[in-house]
């Protein structure tokens, strides 16, 4: 674990300068005023300053207070987000569930409430009233339902219609278009991947190709873009490999490329992650990049006694020091941007998968594809290691340990499986 | 929309006042009681949205509806339903595409990281220009073409702006496959790396012009390509050693098409650069060209018999040493 800080870390541009080394500069040069507030100088340890981590503070109460403001009204700046409204259900339960904080009986009828009538008649979830249904849409939906927790909420959704409706977005190149007439991408299959597993509506016909598809988006970096051919990106590729995963095929990948791309993603300086080679840190990759790692350490079928690839403290020092927003609450990219609510919960997702160490015994993996049942069995699988624990800081900067492929803490997501898995599957079999 | 402008001041007349509109029964937005997280829309986009609910409910196709696709879109860029509802009236109305997408280009100046807007002008191009029209051309006659040659401009505006843009070069990949744009994609690529050699999306770009250019999938590298690949990437990196670009570049092109040339092609070039007294000190200090000979080592010890592997072992265990360093 590295305590140690030096401005040897910063990116050596050897006097070349264009504009990517020079937006780096300008990064590097605000969060290095932050960290040294942290370093005590002239205490030099392997050629850098001794950082001081012991006062990292989660500020929790200020996250919670900035979500419940949310919730309670947004101003009209909002209104680019008015096709995107099941994502602040997401946002916010999820946000306050793994900080630990109450959901009230009162939030949790509102949001449902907000939500069935987000629910197109002929199934998928809308972005706004009268509007298409949108798969990411949808996904935020179901995740949410999942976080209000109870059997009135999850008898919400039109399970058949759902299932008639992903199946109208299915393409014959085994992708998923996002709403009808709409784009085409890796975040297509992650989202209907998430929704069919949670729901119990694999089908042979719904996964059909979607693996190939996945593989044909791994570019020559190694990472996973949105489409054949288009440039690596951290969203895309925790979105292909999860999907991967859910289907029990994360072997489509050149995994050895994958992971030599994932591992040049934190930056040595900053501590946390980019989404692109040469590309400037953002705090949401501490999710999209940080928590793809215990998912391609199943896949490597490393042992969870064996490290992550990346330095899980660094990324926790640069979520607490340089994401939070101390005035208002709130997470965010990086210094300079504002807090919102998707940096919000994309953060504590990042600080939660870095702080619990999670993964799947090699001896223990389900290998089999073929059962639906499979399905259910390899997402329960996933657990944390106590022993394992690493919280940088304050000992209460802890948060709920999360699932890295469905994002939302273990509880919730195990009674909702157990609901859905009750009903009968669809099919049996996924060939 | 009608707006009284008196006094050089605008004044906002509600489209329940206005006789245009007087046939329609707005549809309020179906919110609840109590809705999380509740968005206090203006008047006018609360209006304009309630009043396009109830065309779309409708199906109405009219030149109002598409002005009011226009507006709302403006308002919301990422309302992708009035997007879908508005290309389908461009087509049942058969409105000038060409009109549209300089409207989009317009409006773009303020939407610039919207899937939307991107996925709109894909969709209408063809529209425009039948790609099979071209196939009888030549690439130098097709870049001329309006349709084509103002398609380019337009994302080249983006790039310049912003020259990372995803949507802006995943948009090129679609125009240059439909069209086969491929020299004039290959000299643009160039142009933008000798402007940042660091711009990794100008790099991804030059793996795609090299190897979609094909009618089947499998794609072919020959060593002449390879050696001029390689060439132009040693090139390129004597610019900046320390740019993951390039070096990810040609190793990954090289492990997925031709994974015996790292040893045999690359391996002697990089091993030239680190020892040109001009570069070794750059060189040898960036993690990249140790990282570089871990993959060159791997890639090569799984062509040897085992026993074989040793030296190979060796060199790779001192690269990752240097590495952890």
């Amino acid at each position: 674990m590295s305590h140690v800080f030096s401005y040897d870390f910063r990116y050596d541009d050897n006097e070349c300068e264009t504009e990517t080394s020079i937006l780096q500069a300008q990064v590097e040069d605000s969060i290095g005023d932050i960290y040294l507030n942290f370093v005590e100088p002239g205490s030099f340890a392997q050629g850098g300053d001794a950082i001081d981590d012991s006062r990292h503070k989660l500020l929790r109460i200020k996250h919670e207070q900035f979500i419940l403001d949310a919730i309670n009204g947004l101003s009209s700046n909002f209104s680019v987000l008015d096709s995107s409204q099941p994502w602040f259900s997401f946002w916010c339960l999820n946000s306050l569930d793994i900080l630990g904080c109450d959901i009230t009986q009162q939030l949790r009828d509102r949001v449902i409430d907000k939500l069935s009538r987000l629910q197109c008649p002929s199934g998928g979830f809308c972005g706004g009233s009268g509007q298409l249904p949108h798969l990411a849409g949808s996904y935020a939906a179901i995740m949410a339902i999942v976080l209000v927790g109870d059997d009135t909420a999850y008898k919400t959704i039109d399970r058949q219609g759902m299932y008639s409706w992903l199946m109208s977005m299915k393409r014959p190149d085994g992708a998923f278009t996002m709403h009808a007439d709409g784009e085409v991408d890796v975040r297509g299959v992650y989202c209907a991947m998430v929704i069919a597993s949670l729901l119990n509506i694999m089908t042979p016909e719904l996964v059909k190709g979607a693996a190939e598809f996945i593989a044909r988006c791994q570019t020559c970096e190694g990472g996973i873009g949105p489409y054949p051919g288009v440039e690596a990106h951290g969203g895309y590729t925790l979105c292909g490999l999860a999907a991967l995963d859910i289907l029990g095929k994360t072997d489509a990948l050149r995994l050895d490329r994958l992971a030599r791309w994932m591992s040049a993603r934190q930056l040595a300086f900053e501590g946390g992650f980019n989404g692109r080679t040469n590309k400037l840190v953002d705090g949401c990759y501490s999710y999209w990049m940080g928590g793809a790692f215990p998912i391609l350490q199943k896949a490597l079928k490393r042992s969870r006694t064996e490290g992550y690839i990346y330095d899980r403290a660094a990324l926790q020092r640069y979520l607490l020091a340089c994401c939070q927003d101390r005035r208002a609450g709130g997470l965010r990219d990086k210094p300079g941007k504002s807090p919102d609510l998707y940096h919000t919960m994309y953060c504590l997702i990042g600080l939660s998968l870095s702080q619990h160490y999670v993964g799947v015994e090699p001896s223990e993996q389900v290998t089999d594809t073929t059962s639906v049942y499979s399905v259910p069995v390899r997402m329960m699988q996933w657990g944390a290691m106590p022993a394992s624990l690493l919280v940088l800081g304050l000992r209460s900067n802890v948060v709920k340990p999360v699932h890295p492929i469905y994002s939302v803490p273990y509880t919730p997501l195990a009674r909702f499986v157990k609901y859905f898995y009750a009903l009968p599957p669809l099919a049996e079999q996924l060939v | 929309m009608v707006r009284i402008v008196d006094n050089d001041e605008e004044e906002w007349l509600p489209m329940s006042e206005q006789e245009e509109w007087s046939d329609v029964v707005p549809i309020p937005q179906d919110d609840g009681r109590n809705p999380v997280c509740p968005i206090a829309y203006t008047d006018e986009y609360r209006e304009m949205t309630d009043y396009f609910r109830a065309i779309m409910a409708a199906g109405e196709v009219s030149q109002r509806a598409f002005e009011l696709s226009g507006r709302v879109i403006d308002a919301n860029a990422a309302h992708y339903t009035a997007w879908v509802y508005r290309k389908k009236l461009i087509i049942d109305l058969g409105l000038d595409i060409g009109e549209e997408l300089r409207w989009v280009s317009e409006i773009s100046g303020r939407h610039i990281k919207n899937y939307q807007l991107w996925h709109h002008r894909g969709a209408l191009l063809p529209l425009l220009l039948d790609p099979q029209d071209v196939g009888r051309l030549s690439q130098e006659q097709r870049v001329l073409i309006p349709a084509i040659r103002d398609e380019l401009r337009f994302v080249g505006e983006v790039i310049d702006n912003d020259s990372k843009n995803f949507h802006a070069w995943s948009h090129r990949q679609l125009v240059v496959r439909s069209y086969g744009l491929w020299d004039q994609e290959m000299a643009y690529v160039e142009t933008q790396i000798n402007q940042d050699v660091r711009n990794n999306s100008a790099w991804n770009q030059r793996y795609f012009v090299l190897t979609a250019n094909q009618s089947t999938d499998d794609f072919v590298l020959t060593e002449d390509v390879a050696d001029r690949e390689i060439a132009y990437a040693v090139e390129k990196i004597k610019l900046a050693p320390n740019n993951e670009s390039p070096w990810s570049y040609v190793i990954g092109l090289l492990v997925r098409h031709a994974p015996a040339m790292l040893y045999e092609r690359l391996l002697p070039r990089i091993n030239e650069l680190a020892a040109d007294k001009d570069y070794a000190v750059a060189v040898t200090s960036t993690p990249f060209y140790w990282s570089a000979l871990v993959d060159i080592y791997e890639e090569r010890a799984k062509t040897l018999d085992v026993d074989e592997r040793g030296d190979v072992e060796a060199f790779a265990s001192e690269a990752c040493d240097s590495l952890a360093e």
